[in-house]
């Protein structure tokens, strides 16, 4: 049978979309973990990487990041919270927000940074203070970046979210591990099928929020490049 | 514990990190050619290759099962499209950074269109595919390990056992020796950038290294 | 030879870059093209070696259409030198040059000994040769692109604004090398500039363009500068036409004085009989070898001791010299100008005092050279010459006036 098949016969049974570990609920479980820990990552990374943008100051130690983070593994940070910190949420609270952080602070770091010195020389020449410069001209024409950082981190996010039922977490990974354990792949692949478009329509959700968010003359700048 | 499974999982962890990574390169440079000479074709492989690249790992290892069963192909396939998703962008912009006086001059000289491409443009795009490769490398190995969760063998199964057992130490000489070898493969592609490119200045005009970008995501319109 | 029929391009958008093109490029010269932005003249360049092809006409290069060549084949045949120059960042120096032998089947080491050769015959150091480009100057990298267009020795060479993008003192002594260069290698030489000046400097035919694509005018620079065609030609050479065309009129025109050069070891009243008799105020003073020591006032000889020479009395410096043989008017006279005394001196090939210019004789020399021709007063003399000649006796204009 195929992977389609598989979830197909599993997720239209009636019974998986009723009670607390009904679909409903573990989607919603899903985007709640994604949404704080983004939210409490973003409110880390980029005042942080706006800081780092303007000033120019560690901005060595924000590109080392950039390449070294890549190399933790997921499951391992989570196991090993898991160990050390019990039952407590921040065993999968912090893995997720230190995943996130990495590409909103770089992005947030590059678009500041790279904002071109023309404009920065305007605004000062025109007497804005730092934070005025920030607020008014940085912040703008980095937000592209800004929130491609937070769309990247979403799917980090998002991933390490599915991974971390392995440690006891709701969300649809549960299906996923509870279905190995029980060798039930209908269940697994049922899991991942949602896993799949929950993944995809958290990246169209960004794709909303740029269009609302980046004004229209960086859009159309940023497209024909 | 026992040791003694180390060496073999560092072996099989390696293995599965670096082949999709080396795969990921063959497909990436015939198609980051075609997308460079027919410009049309870039946008929408690059929306393909966002949308891949947005999908959780165990997602993909799991949709590959009934097909490719509980083996080493099953982790290596959906790894070797994140690898493609990273290092196609790279080849495209290795190529675009040829600067156009070279690509004219060897045009001018008699250089037919292959040789230009072999000769000249892909040794000049050497630096920025590696940087590519190292982000590509370095994501398989650490994403390897997640396969242990649908038994495929690698330093993840240190993970797993040592939570199964409660055992902190083993965890963590698991996790440490994946970090360990993700920076090791790292070093030496940078060894192999350097020997390489003999012809780059060591100490680039960028005061900075340089950060790959995440495979852009293009849907509608990308930022970059 | 490189011949143009009728050439015309035209782009998609219907720009008109070049329009009905007829230029002949004779062998073993320098031909020049030169206009404003936007006039065609590197897209006339650029259909030479068919980085461009031309919407109707042919391009005829040694009698034979350059459509029948494959492009590669024949841009292997033709050198090509551009302002950034374009070396391959990833090759050495050696390596670069050796790009076109290497490419028509010349060994590798064989084609590093021909680099090797150019490297010397545009003044670059051999230790350069296993440089890379990353590690030479702006000028040093023009050098290696000349080198390198001229490694499997081409008959032709296309030359792209090739010294523009270099600072004013190197892009002289870049100039100056190609004029060398040229002489010894006489090639076939397109090469395209901006600059009227180096138009001038280096080349032996100089086409000036229109805006549109047509050419105004086509000549050696002399002429240019003697007999501009048009108003338009001339506002484009410039002004100070007059002066630059004394460029191009030899100093060995010049009548030199000699009677004002004595030797240092002549006694000291004896020049200042020489002195008295000539009238001159001031003696050139030359050294055993000819060579100028400096000027002596013609009073200050005669305050002097018996015994003394010409040498022993105080000598003001002789300044600035121009090469008889090798100098023009131009020289001449700005030398002139430069001197307070309004005198400079002539020198020969080895250095020695040939005479001493003056003002007189640089104004008989520049009237002896005619007159250069000034296309708007011929033109006002010719109207008003009409003019006349209607005003006058009918008989003069047999259908009345003019």
């Amino acid at each position: 049978m195929s992977f389609l098949s598989y979830a197909w016969d599993w997720l239209k049974q009636p019974a998986q979309w009723h009670g607390p570990d009904g679909i409903p609920v573990r989607i919603l479980e899903q985007l709640g973990y994604t949404a704080l820990a983004l939210l409490i990552a973003a409110l880390i990374a980029i005042p942080l990487g706006i800081l780092i943008g303007h000033t120019g100051r560690g901005a060595v130690a924000v590109v080392q990041l950039a390449n070294a983070w890549r190399a933790i593994p997921t499951l391992g940070l989570l196991v090993l919270l898991a160990v050390t910190l019990g039952f407590s949420p921040l065993a999968w609270l912090i893995p997720l927000v230190v995943l996130g952080i990495p590409p909103i602070l770089v992005n947030t770091y590059e678009g500041v940074a790279g904002v071109e010195p023309e404009f920065k020389d305007a605004a000062r020449g025109m007497g804005m203070t730092s934070w005025q410069q920030i607020r008014k001209v940085e912040v703008p024409v980095a937000s592209p970046l800004i929130i491609l950082g937070l769309r990247t981190g979403a799917i980090f996010v998002v991933a390490t979210a599915t991974i971390a039922a392995y440690i006891g977490l709701g969300g649809l990974g549960r299906y996923i591990i509870d279905g190995l354990a029980t060798n039930n792949y209908g269940e697994v692949a049922g899991g991942a099928a949602l896993v799949v478009l929950l993944a995809l329509a958290v990246q169209f959700l960004f794709v909303g929020v740029r269009r609302l968010a980046v004004p229209a003359g960086l859009r159309q700048q940023a497209r024909q490049t | 514990m026992d040791w003694s499974q180390v060496p073999q999982l560092i072996w099989e962890n390696a293995y599965l990190g670096i082949v999709p990574a080396l795969i990921g390169l063959v497909i990436a440079v015939p198609l980051g050619i075609v997308c460079v000479r027919w410009k049309w074709l870039y946008p929408p492989v690059l929306s393909v290759t966002s949308v891949l690249y947005a999908l959780p790992s165990l997602a993909l290892f799991i949709v590959l099962i009934p097909y490719t069963g509980l083996t080493d192909t099953t982790v290596i396939i959906p790894l070797t499209l994140f690898s493609l998703c990273v290092l196609v962008p790279n080849v495209v912009d290795g190529l675009r950074s040829v600067p156009e006086p070279v690509r004219q001059a060897a045009t001018a000289m008699g250089f037919g269109t292959l040789r230009r491409l072999v000769q000249v443009e892909l040794p000049v795009a050497v630096p920025i595919v590696i940087a590519g490769l190292r982000v590509a490398v370095v994501s398989s190995i650490s994403l390897a390990s997640v396969g242990q969760l649908i038994g495929v063998s690698s330093l993840g199964y240190l993970i797993v056992d040592g939570y199964q057992r409660d055992f902190l130490t083993e965890i963590l000489v698991g996790g440490g020796l994946i970090i360990a070898l993700a920076l090791v493969c790292d070093l030496l592609l940078v060894l192999v950038r350097r020997l390489l490119t003999p012809w780059r200045p060591r100490r680039t005009r960028r005061k900075l290294p340089e950060v790959v970008a995440e495979p852009v995501p293009v849907l509608a319109g990308g930022a970059r | 030879m490189i011949t143009f029929e009728g050439v015309t391009k035209r782009y998609p958008g219907g720009t008109l870059a070049v329009d009905d093109l007829n230029l002949e490029v004779p062998d073993g010269q320098t031909m020049v093209l030169v206009g404003p932005s936007g006039c065609g003249k590197t897209t006339t360049l650029r259909m030479i070696n068919r980085l461009i092809d031309p919407t109707s006409g042919r391009i005829l290069l040694d009698g034979q259409d350059i459509q029948q060549s494959d492009p590669p084949t024949l841009r292997r045949g033709i050198g090509y030198v551009i302002q950034q120059a374009g070396l391959f960042p990833h090759r050495t120096i050696e390596d670069n040059i050796g790009t076109v032998p290497v490419l028509i089947g010349w060994g590798k080491s064989k084609a590093r000994d021909r680099a090797r050769e150019l490297m010397r015959l545009v003044g670059l150091d051999d230790s350069l040769a296993r440089r890379y480009p990353y590690q030479l100057s702006g000028g040093q990298q023009q050098r290696v692109g000349v080198a390198r267009a001229l490694a499997a020795d081409p008959p032709v060479l296309l030359m792209d604004e090739p010294f523009s993008a270099v600072d004013p003192i190197v892009r002289a002594t870049l100039q100056d090398e190609l004029l060398r260069l040229q002489a010894e290698l006489h090639k076939t030489i397109v090469l395209v500039t901006h600059d009227v000046e180096e138009a001038i400097k280096v080349g032996d035919q100089v086409a000036i363009f229109r805006p549109g694509g047509r050419i105004a005018q086509v000549d050696s620079p002399e002429r240019l500068l003697t007999a501009p065609a048009d108003s338009y030609v001339e506002s484009f050479l410039g002004f100070d036409r007059g002066i630059r065309r004394l460029s191009f009129l030899a100093a060995s025109g010049l009548n030199l004085d000699d009677t004002a050069v004595i030797s240092a070891s002549m006694p000291a009243w004896e020049a200042a009989e020489q002195a008295r008799r000539t009238g001159e105020p001031w003696l050139l003073v030359t050294g055993p070898d000819q060579q100028p020591r400096g000027w002596v006032a013609s009073d200050g000889l005669r305050s002097l001791p018996r015994e003394a020479t010409a040498g022993d009395a105080k000598l003001s410096p002789y300044g600035h010299t121009f090469g008889v043989s090798t100098d023009s008017l131009r020289a001449a006279l700005d030398a002139t100008l430069l001197s307070p005394a309004g005198r400079a001196v002539g020198v020969d090939d080895q250095g020695r005092v040939v005479g001493v210019t003056s003002y007189e004789r640089l104004g008989a020399a520049v009237e002896a050279a005619g007159p250069a021709s000034d296309p708007d007063a011929d033109r006002n003399a010719a109207a008003a010459g009409a003019a006349g000649v209607a005003g006058a006796a009918p008989e003069a204009s047999p259908t009345g006036t003019g």
